[in-house]
């Protein structure tokens, strides 16, 4: 009861207000008395209740999902920007999958396609929004869908397999997150190379079908129907359906007489619809009697039918085909996972390197643009942020304060706050806040509201424009457009266009610029050695071997690996040379060796980085990462065994590396005066850091 | 079969609200009482489900999982060895995880089962904040659905369901923190010290400080105090408040000093010592606590067991149920035991061993009896095709006319549709009419049970996929038809990949009877998944030499040396159990095996010699596509 009053005591004055404004805004002289009715009207919400003085966001499940495509066509259609936000089932399938300071470009990107290949979107956030001229005012239109994937027509039942993590679900459920909705509601999805997979399929068993009743009927036109029971059978059978089809028709004539199926022949067969139209289900015949049946009906029928069942089984990604046809410019917040999982799961299976993907992604989506990035770019965006936390929440309290507390700023900074009107089916609101963090259309809105603020403190005038302005093509925004956090921990951002390392100063800003102090090629990972073995005991023998000054930083990739840095590459080859030697004599000067500390239970394990970039591309995931080099290790363990091979393979390896860094070897001498111990992880420090819900939020 | 399962629930969603409709057993007309336990009751259920354990004769158990085989061929089937069944079972239950795990102890008295089922929801919920139970699990959308169509409540599940902690995993736990107990509660040692001088000082201090702190607390009991003074009191001694009881922090930094402590303290008859575990184990401090009367000390011992058993409870979480079982020494019985204790194993016990030999030992120390209901349903024949539960409870009723009851004495509160965990029920309903059956269980409801526990012995334990009739323990009257099945070595099964298009069994079979003089003997031809077939050779000997004439290319044969430049490809059956061995777990068997050749061909020849162990052929009970 109590809940019912409190919705009416909201609901009126939001009416009233849409009325107000409707009849206001055509008079122009009246513009400010609206504003100010407005914010009077937002005290009244605030005074009430701040989470009930709003609608509920439009919530998207299979029972609607036809109808709200429909309306989103529209908006779409006239939208300025969409923003996008995605929530996953988990983040990374290992503790080791996750960013780390040490991972290079290429790595960065087989982590986040792992992550994209395994986990599941469950909720997917689309929120358009349009600039409204005449009301001086953005117009979004926040949708909030559910996702699932259920399999709707037969195939390749892996992809119907998808990975929890579990600090993530738990996650989730802090935020009240409704998984029954989701599981029992979410809209399903086939991925544009599925739909081809399936159409495929579906073409080459409707040939061989045809080849194998063709060649029945070569080999037996006269064994098919020679018996009288199979006669006698197939004129029933005709009987049966012409009474069915007379049956149905007198029906539409008024007559009351049903057509007892049930009584008649022991439900074999029943009427069901089909497609509007009421069809006969045939069950119960053996599968002699229904070869005789098909041979009678039209296989293109069944074919047809399996036609439609893929084109229904399209659902979701109908969002997605139109967001790309219409060619929208796609706003996120550090948004290089969520466009993953977008290619992933309505496009196709993810290229094998992040060059071939942006490639791919940018004949979809030709305008995506981060607000985090932006708001780390930018000069005017960072002076406003003062430096702090680039959350989506932070930045949507710091940049939207009046839409995100309802507080309503005076003067001058007032004027420069870009106002947005949320509308959700018939309700519209200036200040409408769910409040509900984490929810993949909430996200959405408030990066939109952020990217639409981050505009105008850019100096984009949208008031100027009579119509819409073109943000795509904006001369204002071009610097930041298509340019992404591939890994938010290295500040390494990608560029779209050319699937490059953006290394300009512009993106770098704010960021202690260290990673291109690390020298992939000195690096050595070790794994599997005895276990409460510390990094500075590590280190310790190894300064015994090779001097105090040969370890740059010996960095935790989790309790059972490491990676070590070398100052010279050639030690790289030593070390790997000396492990084998060693391991192979068992003399007592092997055994007094300092690196048989390291060595010690003969389990030890070491290759140089780009052994670490093959454990990576494994679809294998193990939680520690000793195991999954062991796991993996199938595969190459001819190769581990000769240390020698690696540091010959090494060297072709160069070539691309020198390819990928060219411009930042230039800065390696200039910063290479930092201090090593800032690389230094202790283990617990690691192990503190790995909850992926917290690398979530810190989104 | 998922799909089916799958297409059925979407036609009729309705009928998982009204399940008694479509039951068949005579659970039928029964208000479904099976508790449902989540973190909420889980305390107190713990309680009367441990009277249940020790007062019943069998505990059935089931388990629903958030998935099973990836692909057909990455089911248990028919032909596979207890070691490849063991490994596929392996594989799953690493990767899926128990959502709900339904208990039920019953007894079977004459012709009525007393059964109390509980099924508890599972949630592998991060409770110590280490990545335990479990990292991240996978589920099948098919699984997921088929259970919402049953109505279950996920968001219950994930926001209230109890979680766990595997042996092994407390175990670990405990070598991490050093303590699980955030305040250890501990008794000193008996092995008496030397001091030395420096040991005798710290020990002068610790008294010095540990009376002048006593003190203290006993002189503000008496006088009441300004608030401010008595803070600062505090700060000056260094006291605490520890529940109600004032307590002092002591920093240490070796376990020499926690020893020396310790027997310092035993002089104050009125002290409490705990221990403070650091982040990086060992301990940080000892936390001394002041009771104030002998009794008070004998009720401040109580409540911190207290206090460690309900942590235990929290870290444990649902173990503990299984744990109750184990000690319990109860037969378990459950339906395809190797998947469902793959999964026990894996969650409560330790990480899957790599054999199905240390497997089965591992498990034998737990839970002394396993019973499988599959297993016992072979011994009456036709039931072997019946796979499923409601399926093989209708048989036996229509065959096997003797009446029996269920009956659950539990009452439970509220008017929901308990659906959830029946399948439990159900195992046991039909594990107490196989007993009768098959005379397991004396029927005179006086006779001991130990009697018919020797009768129960050859059944337990059993793993094996194929399970080997022994006919001897059947009635005259039933009539078993026993002659389909036969046994034959696994060296005389071949797998075939890489013929044209989608193929039927029965044409391949055609195309092969022609080809070669190997195949004019008897042959059975399956499919094992949608292009992977195995071929039996009934005659020994012809299956090598297949595997010959395909390795040569097909000379000297025309039709084969036609279908290998087609694409056909074979493999003996160590090559399938290397897919195994080695995780291949392709989506098709075919690729599966292709890769296994391939890294075959890297290493050196196993040991040819090794003995090959045998299966039961069935000719009815293969993958059938038609019927996928």
């Amino acid at each position: 009861m109590n809940g019912s009053s409190k919705f009416y005591r909201t609901k009126i004055p939001v009416v009233r207000m849409v009325v107000v404004m409707k009849n206001l805004f055509t008079i122009r002289a009246f513009h400010k008395s609206l504003i100010s009715l407005s914010s009077s009207t937002r005290h009244f919400f605030c005074s009430s209740s701040s989470s009930a003085s709003t609608f509920a966001i439009k919530n998207v499940t299979k029972s609607n999902f036809e109808s709200a495509l429909n309306d989103l066509r529209l908006y779409v259609k006239d939208a300025d920007f969409v923003a996008v936000d995605l929530e996953m089932t988990g983040v990374t399938s290992a503790p080791w999958r996750e960013s780390f300071e040490l991972d290079r470009f290429d790595i960065q990107y087989l982590k986040v396609k792992d992550s994209a290949e395994k986990f599941a979107a469950v909720q997917f956030g689309v929120c358009p929004f349009r600039w409204e001229p005449h009301r001086q005012s953005f117009v979004a239109h926040p949708h909030n869908f559910y996702l699932f994937p259920r399999q709707e027509i037969k195939g390749d039942d892996t992809s119907y397999e998808f990975l929890c993590q579990t600090t993530s679900i738990d996650f989730l459920a802090k935020y009240q997150f409704d998984f029954n909705l989701c599981i029992r509601e979410g809209v399903s999805y086939l991925s544009r190379s599925q739909e081809k997979e399936a159409l495929g399929r579906l073409n080459a068993r409707y040939k061989d079908r045809l080849l194998d009743s063709s060649s029945c009927w070569r080999e037996g036109v006269d064994t098919k129907l020679v018996r009288v029971a199979d006669i006698l059978f197939s004129e029933r059978l005709k009987n049966k359906i012409a009474e069915w089809h007379d049956g149905l028709l007198g029906d539409r004539n008024g007559a009351s007489q049903t057509w007892k199926t049930s009584n008649d022949s022991k439900q074999q067969l029943k009427t069901i619809f089909f497609k509007m139209r009421p069809a006969l289900d045939l069950t119960g015949f053996t599968s002699h009697q229904l070869r005789l049946i098909q041979l009678k009906e039209l296989k293109d029928c069944l074919c047809k039918e399996a036609e439609m069942k893929i084109k229904a089984a399209i659902g979701f990604r109908h969002v997605i085909d139109l967001l790309s046809s219409e060619k929208k410019l796609i706003v996120g917040h550090n948004s290089f996972l969520d466009i993953a999982h977008i290619y992933r799961k309505f496009i196709g299976p993810l290229p094998s390197t992040a060059k071939e993907y942006v490639i791919s992604i940018q004949k979809f989506f030709p305008y995506i643009v981060d607000t985090k990035v932006l708001l780390n770019a930018s000069t005017v965006c960072q002076k406003i942020s003062k430096k702090s936390s680039t959350s989506l929440s932070k930045a949507f309290a710091l940049l939207c304060p009046q839409i995100a507390s309802g507080v309503k700023t005076s003067g001058l900074a007032d004027k420069r706050l870009v106002k947005v009107e949320v509308q959700v089916d018939n309700k519209r609101s200036l200040n409408w806040n769910s409040g509900a963090k984490h929810e993949a259309g909430y996200d959405a809105f408030m990066t939109g509201c952020v990217f639409a603020q981050a505009c105008s403190h850019l100096g984009v005038d949208f008031t100027l424009n009579p119509s819409s302005v073109d943000l795509s093509h904006h001369e204002k925004l071009q610097e930041y457009i298509n340019l992404l956090y591939l890994s938010w921990i290295n500040g390494d951002i990608i560029d779209l266009k050319t699937g490059e390392r953006k290394a300009d100063s512009i993106c770098s800003k704010g960021f202690k610029a260290h990673h291109s102090k690390i020298l992939f090629s000195n690096t050595v990972l070790l794994w599997a050695f005895p276990a409460k073995l510390k990094a500075s005991e590590i280190r310790e023998c190894f300064c015994k071997v090779f001097g105090s000054s040969s370890i740059t930083f010996i960095y935790h990739v989790d309790k059972t690996a490491v990676f070590i840095q070398f100052s010279k590459q050639e030690l790289v080859s030593d070390f790997l040379v000396l492990k084998e030697t060693l391991e192979r004599s068992n003399d007592p000067i092997s055994v007094l060796h300092p690196l048989s500390k390291v060595l010690q239970g003969g389990r030890t394990r070491a290759a140089s980085y780009e052994v670490y970039k093959q454990i990576c591309s494994s679809t294998i995931s193990k939680v520690f990462f000793a195991d999954q080099a062991e796991a993996v290790g199938i595969e190459w363990n001819a190769k581990l065994s000769k240390p020698v091979l690696e540091v010959e393979r090494q060297v072709d390896f160069e070539a691309s590396e020198n390819q990928l860094y060219t411009d930042t070897r230039n800065e390696t001498e200039i910063v290479s005066g930092i201090d090593p111990p800032l690389y230094m992880h202790s283990p617990t420090d690691e192990l503190d850091s790995l909850c992926p819900a917290e690398a979530q939020m810190s989104k | 079969m998922l799909l089916q399962r799958r297409l059925l629930c979407t036609q009729v969603p309705k009928r998982s609200i009204h399940p008694t409709h479509h039951q068949n057993s005579n659970l039928n007309n029964k208000k479904w009482a099976i508790k449902q336990v989540t973190k909420s009751n889980f305390a107190e259920t713990l309680e009367e489900i441990k009277t249940h354990i020790f007062n019943s004769d069998f505990i059935a158990v089931s388990l629903q999982k958030t998935g099973a085989f990836s692909s057909p061929w990455q089911k248990v089937l028919p032909f596979d060895t207890a070691e490849v069944a063991y490994l596929k079972a392996k594989y799953a239950a690493e990767r899926f995880q128990v959502l709900q795990f339904a208990v039920c102890p019953f007894s079977v008295k004459s012709s009525k089962i007393i059964a109390h089922p509980y099924n508890f929801h599972l949630f592998p919920r991060d409770e110590l904040k280490m990545g335990m139970p479990s990292y991240s699990f996978f589920c099948q959308s098919s699984y997921l659905t088929a259970m919402a169509q049953e109505g279950f409540d996920f968001n219950a599940c994930i926001y209230d369901g109890i979680s766990y902690l595997s042996r092994a995993q407390e175990l670990a736990a405990k070598d991490r923190t050093g303590n699980p107990l955030p305040r250890s509660y501990m008794k000193p040692s008996q092995s008496p010290t030397v001091y030395s001088v420096a040991d005798s000082m710290f020990v002068d201090r610790i008294k010095s400080r540990i009376k002048i702190w006593k003190r203290t607390c006993q002189d503000s009991e008496k006088k009441t105090e300004d608030d401010l003074i008595s803070t600062l009191r505090k700060i000056v001694s260094g006291g605490e408040v520890f529940g109600s009881r004032p307590s002092l922090s002591i920093d240490i930094c070796s376990e020499r000093q926690v020893q020396l402590i310790l027997e310092t303290l035993q002089e104050f008859t009125d002290l409490v010592p705990l221990l403070v575990p650091a982040k990086v184990g060992g301990s940080q401090a000892i936390r001394v606590v002041l009771t104030s009367s002998k009794e008070d000390r004998n009720v401040f011992e109580k409540e911190l067991q207290l206090m460690e058993e309900e942590h235990n409870m929290q870290v444990r979480g649902f173990r503990e149920v299984v744990d109750l079982i184990s000690t319990s020494q109860k037969p378990v019985v459950a339906h395809n035991a190797i998947n469902e204790f793959a999964f026990i194993h894996s969650k409560f016990i330790a990480p899957l061993p790599s054999t199905v030999d240390e497997f089965r030992s591992s498990l034998c120390s737990v839970f002394s009896h396993i019973v499988d209901v599959n297993h016992l349903m072979r011994e009456i024949g036709p039931l072997n095709k019946v796979n499923n539960l409601p399926a093989a409870i209708l048989y036996l009723k229509r065959r096997f006319t003797r009446p029996l009851h269920m009956e659950i004495p539990q009452h439970i509160d509220g008017d929901e549709v308990r659906v959830h965990g029946r399948d439990v029920l159900r195992i046991s309903e039909l594990f107490a009419k196989l007993c009768l059956i098959l005379r397991i269980v004396p029927e005179s409801p006086e006779a001991d049970y130990s009697t018919s526990s020797s009768t129960l012995e050859c059944y337990a334990n059993v793993f094996n996929p194929c399970f080997i009739s022994s006919s001897d323990l059947l009635d005259d009257d039933v009539n078993i038809s026993t002659e389909k099945t036969r046994r034959i070595s696994v060296a005389n099964l071949v797998f075939l990949w890489g013929f044209r298009g989608m193929m039927s069994a029965r044409k391949l079979k055609s195309l092969l009877k022609g080809s070669h003089e190997v195949f004019s003997g008897e042959i059975d031809v399956r499919l094992a998944d949608r292009n992977c077939a195995i071929v039996v050779f009934w005659a020994p000997g012809f299956a090598e030499r297949f595997l010959k004439v395909m390795n040569s290319g097909g000379t000297n044969c025309e039709p084969i040396k036609d279908m290998i430049s087609e694409g056909l490809r074979a493999a003996c059956y160590r090559t399938y159990k290397r897919v195994c061995e080695l995780s291949i777990w392709e989506p098709s068997l075919a690729d599966a095996l292709e890769k296994a050749l391939e890294e075959a061909s890297d290493l050196p020849e196993a040991n040819s010699e090794e003995e090959l162990p045998a299966i039961c052929w069935d000719n009815d009970e293969l993958t059938n596509l038609d019927d996928l």
